[in-house]
């Protein structure tokens, strides 16, 4: 079982990119288990076909901790199956510590069967907290891969969660798998990313091209492959999928300073049309 | 104090809640990280806390000293090492501290083992503990953690926490040959129950006289570290309570694949004591006519002297209690009501079982008081608002003699204010002083006649 978490920017797109590749990795015939980390609870919505889910928290809130599985687990798209931990509305209460519990639970009611072939923890953006970092704990996953995009800021957040990660790398298994680029169609986007990563020590495992099709699945509440299945957009997911699949390269990320990602951005983020502006 | 309403439906089913009151008064245990005490209960075994300041102090006060003025012993109380967190710690995690901490502890104290629990703060905050003591464990050090944040429940919930951790991570894997005749004893909650170091030594005595080798894993007969090493190779556990134990049990079980006997009842007396013993007896398959001598020696010197006592209990003109309350939690709670109606013949007026335990054990508790004797059918309560305990004392016919309670310091002022008699038997006993007085099993039972009747007799002077 491989245990992959996906962090990255908020908004960048990690929900969006792992509903999309988990369903391409169970057309190739893997048995797949997302897990949502994020309180607002829409890590499955496309493989759901809704936001009906019932979370982790708020069961244990309900009907307290015997509970079965199949109350808080449910079954998506292709046969994916989906859990949300919850968590507390913006503003009240502590989601790092809900994170802590809800995994607990999964782990405690047996969530993780021999079975499965990947788990996916899908973290919300900011990890402004140890709770949200539960999912690289020691004996939890293994692969991480970073979501980002050619902006900044993106790009800014990304590198701020490699020294999180660095920190468990450090003294645990858990591994940096890769940048995946959910591209915003900057200038020069490809290279500055395929740049970041090397300085990161890390590689661009793949580039995700922007397309109207993602936000037109999305409305309907359905992954791409699902509504529009020979469309170029599937195939690149289906792409990202077998990258993953076959990725062997895992390093401790070495996180660069402030000055030295100014530096990349110049040096790549501008094209020769914006050079004599600087 | 304010009249409270309280809504109490049924429990039809399982899913039913009773509404709770809104506050408890007078609190009857620790939280999660009180059981610190069932680390330090093990000899030579240290806990080390990662909390905030205070926490250690708070439960140790508690459950240590102003509950029998027990002590800490070895590892316990002041010794403990706290990493006494600070807003650093809250804001930017408190990793760096403990570990700076357990490898201080490591350079000043002598152990066996040590125990990491936390406390609130790093459970909310994220702290990953397990990493950092994983640090030490993989040099070989012996050390394990458990996470007992106090919001996860009370002290009894943080020992099967503890004892599943020491077991998990330092216990060990076990593949081989069980030794017939050793048995693992998981019963009362250390330091929380009072008079457990007295009880447990008493346990462990019945139990050998009837020719078992026993694993009693706290207090001072306990061989510490190298019995808790042992638990692998036992025969079968045995659950002497109403539901503490039973996790810890299961979980035995499932790792080493060995069965577990439950006895509800604590033995206090012959006739319970001795029950108890052929139970153990059959349940492990030793031999009986050895396991029968000794009880019969037992009983024999039990009821030369319960015989003496026979001309008090007889002709004391001055009146004696007829009815009793019991006011604790469910291990002394049941023990003594049985204990109370088969063999001193009183009548059960009130019996309400304070620990708050888990949902799916009430049933059955309730059932062990509904067969309390073959003649004799009692109901329990479930409470832990002082407030709501003391009103329905209040509200219990005794008859027309006085009230004999048996309960905790919280319930001194209701027994004067019923003119009754108060025993103290369980947390918070203010009023004892207990190093070795035990109220179980053959001897036990001697002494606490001893002591409810002193009670009653010394109250007219």
């Amino acid at each position: 079982m491989r245990q992959i978490a996906i962090y990255g920017k908020g908004g960048i797109g990690k929900s969006t990119t792992t509903q999309n590749l988990t369903v391409g990795l169970s057309e190739i015939g893997k048995n797949v288990m997302v897990v949502g980390c994020d309180p607002k609870a829409d890590s499955t919505r496309l493989l759901l076909g809704g936001l009906a889910q019932r979370t982790v928290l708020d069961t244990l809130r309900e009907e307290g901790e015997d509970v079965d599985l199949d109350y808080i687990m449910k079954k998506g798209f292709n046969g994916i199956r989906c859990v949300e931990s919850g968590g507390p509305e913006p503003g009240v209460g502590c989601a790092g510590r809900g994170i802590i519990t809800s995994i607990n639970m999964l782990e405690r009611l047996g969530a993780y069967t021999d079975d499965l072939d990947y788990v996916f923890y899908d973290v919300l953006g900011d990890v402004v907290c140890g709770g949200f970092a539960m999912p690289i704990r020691e004996g939890k996953a293994k692969e991480i891969y970073i979501v980002a995009s050619g902006e900044m800021m993106a790009l800014y957040a990304a590198n701020n969660i490699s020294k999180g990660i660095k920190r468990y790398a450090n003294r645990g298994g858990v591994r940096l798998g890769g940048i995946i680029c959910n591209s915003r169609k900057v200038d020069n986007e490809r290279e500055l990313l395929e740049a970041f990563a090397k300085e990161l020590g890390t590689q661009l495992i793949y580039f995700v091209p922007r397309d109207n099709v993602v936000q037109k699945a999305e409305i309907h509440k359905q992954t791409v492959i699902q509504f529009d299945p020979d469309s170029n957009q599937a195939n690149e997911y289906r792409s990202l999928a077998k990258a993953i699949e076959e990725n062997k390269k895992f390093v401790i990320p070495k996180p660069m300073s402030q000055k030295r990602l100014e530096e990349i951005f110049l040096k790549h983020g501008l094209t020769d049309k914006n050079l004599s502006a600087v | 104090m304010s009249n409270m309403e309280l809504k109490c439906e049924k429990e039809s089913t399982n899913k039913t809640k009773k509404k709770k009151s809104n506050s408890i008064e007078q609190v009857r245990y620790g939280c999660a990280l009180g059981a610190m005490h069932t680390a330090f209960a093990i000899p030579r075994v240290i806990p080390i806390c990662h909390c905030g300041p205070g926490c250690v102090d708070k439960q140790t006060a508690n459950i240590a000293f102003y509950n029998g003025f027990q002590g800490g012993g070895y590892g316990g109380a002041s010794v403990v090492p706290s990493t006494n967190i600070y807003e650093k710690e809250v804001i930017f995690g408190g990793e760096d501290r403990l570990r700076e901490l357990i490898d201080a502890t490591f350079k000043v104290l002598d152990a066996d083992l040590f125990v990491v629990m936390t406390g609130c703060i790093p459970d909310t905050v994220g702290d990953d503990v397990g990493s950092v003591v994983g640090e030490f464990q993989a040099k070989g050090l012996p050390v394990v953690y458990a996470e007992t944040g106090g919001f996860k429940g009370n002290n009894f919930i943080g020992h099967e926490l503890v004892t599943e951790a020491i077991i998990d991570q330092y216990v060990g894997d076990y593949d081989g040959p069980y030794q017939k005749g050793l048995v693992n004893v998981w019963s009362l909650l250390p330091f929380h129950n009072t008079f457990w170091r007295g009880d447990l030594v008493e346990i462990k005595r019945i139990l050998e006289g009837v020719g078992l080798k026993v694993n009693i894993l706290f207090g001072h007969e306990s061989g510490g570290v190298d019995e808790w090493k042992s638990i692998k190779k036992a025969q079968f556990n045995l659950v002497l309570s109403p539901w503490l134990g039973l996790k810890t049990a299961e979980h035995l079980k499932e790792k080493y694949g060995q069965p577990y006997l439950h006895i509800p009842t604590i033995p206090i007396g012959a006739k319970e004591t001795s029950s108890f013993l052929r139970k153990v007896v059959d349940f492990a398959g030793i031999d009986k006519e050895k396991a029968d001598n000794f009880i019969k020696n037992e009983e024999k010197k039990y009821y030369e002297y319960l015989e003496d006592f026979s001309d008090f209990y007889a002709e004391y003109w001055w009146g004696l209690p007829a009815k009793f309350a019991v006011i604790g939690d469910s291990a002394y709670n049941l023990a003594l009501t049985k204990f109370l109606v088969n063999q001193l013949g009183l009548i059960p007026a009130s019996q309400i079982i304070t620990e708050n335990p888990p949902e799916k054990y009430r049933a059955a508790i309730r059932n062990e008081y509904r067969h309390i004797a073959d003649d004799v059918s009692t109901d329990v309560e479930f409470e832990e608002d002082s407030y709501v305990i003391h009103e329905k004392i209040r509200n219990t016919d005794f008859g027309h003699k006085p009230p004999i309670i048996f309960g905790t310091t919280w319930e001194r002022d209701l027994a004067k204010e019923l003119k009754g008699f108060i025993v103290e038997v369980g947390f918070p006993a203010s009023y004892e002083v207990v190093l070795s007085k035990s109220y179980i099993g053959y001897r036990g039972a001697l002494t606490l006649i001893e002591k409810i009747y002193t009670t009653i007799v010394s109250a007219s002077a």
